[in-house]
């Protein structure tokens, strides 16, 4: 017979004791499990509005002084008057980002990576009211804006063709089929967009080449959105590249915004690993507490297994066995515990996120909560191997 | 094989201090049987406990088997545990949760030695063959005690130390465990006992009469 079977049956005949000990030790591995799992959807959801937002980068000419956004997100001005981005330095602009991806992944492939979108902004008068025209690159912006829908029509596949925002269609009474004239280009409306919740929704959208033309702008772009094909892109690098290299040009990368959010995030975690932090502290302090009074339960037996030939570091090894079992049904109760609880309060603190059971987090769960419970079982354990058998059989 | 001398033994300091010992001296042969008498309170349960080294003497020395026991340090009072003396106490004290072969092979286990075969061996010779796998609540008082004598003998120490063994058994019961002893003295084990029972102190070689903490009488049978 060895030791450990000796504490498994004492564990086994005490064992609502025993799971009475562990509560603290779930307590805190929950509180951290249920923190890393909500910091982790965050991220998550983080990430996901980041590709919703569409473009990693966005290019601006220099000079500023029209407002203008992407999704929720303000990325500056820019100019629709004289000051704009020249379309021949698009392939310097793909060679930099493609050229800087491929180092950061270390990647061979010959072909194109980044999306390119430009877009040319101009205000013109239609069906006798003022709105912006935007000149795009349709297969460039569809694919940017993947969260675009047509709602009523199709999507733009040819020359003199319009797609209209959702806002714009119903100011202007616009529908599928209408026509009109723009500085003398007679274009068609072909579809209409569902609601944005954005800039798009004001403005009419027609192949880029159109508007060039009818403006007398050839060869001119307001902006250039550029969307990586990856989160761990570089785009802060790529910007400073492009700043770099090509003048009258402003790259504005979106992730040091989104990095803000981030931030933020970051700060959140910190609180809430604070937080676990005490929470673990009261926990260990409640283990103490618990095996402090299963050592006074168990003062006779101690007091057996010394009369019979125990030492002291046999004793101390039987109260590590025990909490290393209480560890482990702590670590996993814990873990079920934290997830539960991150899957109420997850999406109360990130809105739309989705909380999701993490493997991984169940051995670190285990490994915590056995730590906490040995540490807790330390003094407890020492405080044992202190008491003379004598007094062991006296306070009986 | 063990000496006894001028062993005293007080609890607490200054006015509240109690003299539970008083420059006790006797010796004990090798296979004799000896039994400590006296009232409660009389001293003779702190006696045994610090021959068997469950507790400190104050003054004194002990001498087992020509080693002083009174200066030994936890970790040698726990080799002398485990080789040399062996406990068997009035409440039994098996362990709950284990059954009653398990209780005999608790010793063994601290030793780190595996021999089932000894302890079922000691379990059969205390008639127990069939109650091994019992746990002690699903065994009788006098049945606990036999798992004890067995669990005592499993390291065949030098010296057995019994306190009381009869103290919570009817005369009957009593009696056959005394039997046991007598038994194991006449194997040539050495036994001290603590008894208030007339009987026990008939059957030992030598009876120790305790009083204040003081031997008053040694009666030679």
């Amino acid at each position: 017979m060895k030791l450990h079977q000796v504490v498994l049956k004492d564990v086994v005949r005490r064992k609502k004791r025993v799971l009475y000990a562990t509560v603290g030790v779930v307590i805190a591995s929950m509180t951290v499990v249920g923190i890393l799992t909500i910091a982790l959807a965050g991220r998550a959801r983080i990430y996901s509005q980041l590709e919703k937002y569409g473009a990693n980068l966005s290019l601006l000419p220099a000079t500023k002084s029209l407002d203008t956004g992407l999704g929720d997100l303000t990325l500056g001005s820019v100019t629709v008057g004289e000051n704009y981005i020249q379309e021949d330095k698009l392939p310097q602009i793909r060679q930099i980002t493609d050229g800087e991806i491929r180092r950061a992944l270390k990647v061979e492939d010959a072909g194109d990576i980044a999306t390119i979108a430009p877009q040319l902004l101009v205000q013109a008068d239609v069906k006798s009211a003022s709105v912006i025209l935007a000149g795009i690159d349709p297969v460039a912006e569809s694919k940017i804006k993947s969260w675009w829908q047509v709602a009523k029509g199709k999507y733009l596949d040819g020359p003199d063709q319009a797609l209209v925002g959702s806002t714009a269609a119903e100011l202007l009474n616009m529908s599928v089929g209408d026509a009109f004239e723009v500085k003398g280009q007679n274009l068609t409306v072909v579809g209409v967009l569902g609601e944005t919740g954005s800039g798009d929704d004001y403005r009419i959208f027609v192949p880029l080449k159109a508007v060039q033309t009818a403006f007398d702008k050839q060869g001119l772009l307001s902006t250039v959105d550029i969307r990586a094909l990856c989160n761990a892109c570089p785009v802060e690098i790529i910007a400073d590249a492009i700043n770099k290299e090509i003048p009258g040009i402003r790259a504005v990368a979106v992730k040091q915004v989104a990095a803000t959010e981030m931030g933020m995030l970051d700060k959140i975690n910190k609180l809430m690993m604070a937080l676990g932090g005490i929470t673990l502290l009261v926990g260990g302090f409640g283990v103490v507490n618990t095996l402090m009074t299963s050592v006074h339960e168990r003062i006779r037996d101690i007091g057996i297994m010394k009369a019979v030939g125990a030492s002291r570091r046999q004793i101390i090894v039987a109260f590590i066995y025990e909490a290393i079992l209480i560890g482990i049904i702590g670590g996993v109760l814990g873990y079920g515990a934290g997830t539960l609880l991150a899957y109420i309060i997850g999406p109360l603190i990130f809105e739309g996120s989705t909380v999701s059971f993490v493997a991984v987090y169940l051995p670190i769960s285990i490994a915590l909560a056995v730590v906490i419970a040995v540490v807790a079982t330390l003094y407890p354990a020492y405080h044992a191997t202190k008491i003379r058998i004598a007094d062991c059989f006296r306070a009986v | 094989m063990l000496e006894i001398k001028e062993v005293s033994k007080v609890y607490g300091q200054g006015e509240g201090s109690v003299v539970a010992l008083d420059n006790v001296s006797f010796d004990v042969d090798k296979g004799e049987y000896v039994a400590l008498m006296g009232h409660s309170g009389s001293g003779k349960s702190t006696l045994l406990n610090i021959i068997g080294g469950l507790d400190r003497l104050s003054v004194g020395s002990i001498v087992l088997d020509g080693q002083r026991l009174d200066n030994l340090d936890e970790s040698e009072l726990v080799r002398i545990r485990r080789d040399k003396i062996s406990y068997v106490f009035q409440q039994y004290h098996l362990l709950p949760s284990l059954s009653a072969l398990e209780n005999v092979l608790l010793p063994l286990t601290f030793r780190g030695v595996d021999r089932n075969g000894r302890a079922m061996e000691l379990l059969e010779k205390m008639g127990l063959g069939k109650r091994a796998t019992h746990r002690p609540s699903q065994l009788s008082g006098g049945e606990q005690q036999r798992v004890a004598i067995a669990r005592a003998l499993v390291n065949d120490p030098l010296l057995t130390l019994a306190d009381e063994p009869t103290g919570n058994m009817d005369q009957k019961t009593g009696s056959e465990i005394l039997d046991l002893f007598d038994q194991l003295n006449a194997e040539g084990r050495t036994i001290i006992m603590v008894t208030h029972n007339p009987d026990a102190a008939k059957r030992a070689h030598k009876v120790i009469v305790l009083r204040d903490g003081r031997v008053v009488d040694c009666i030679v049978n």
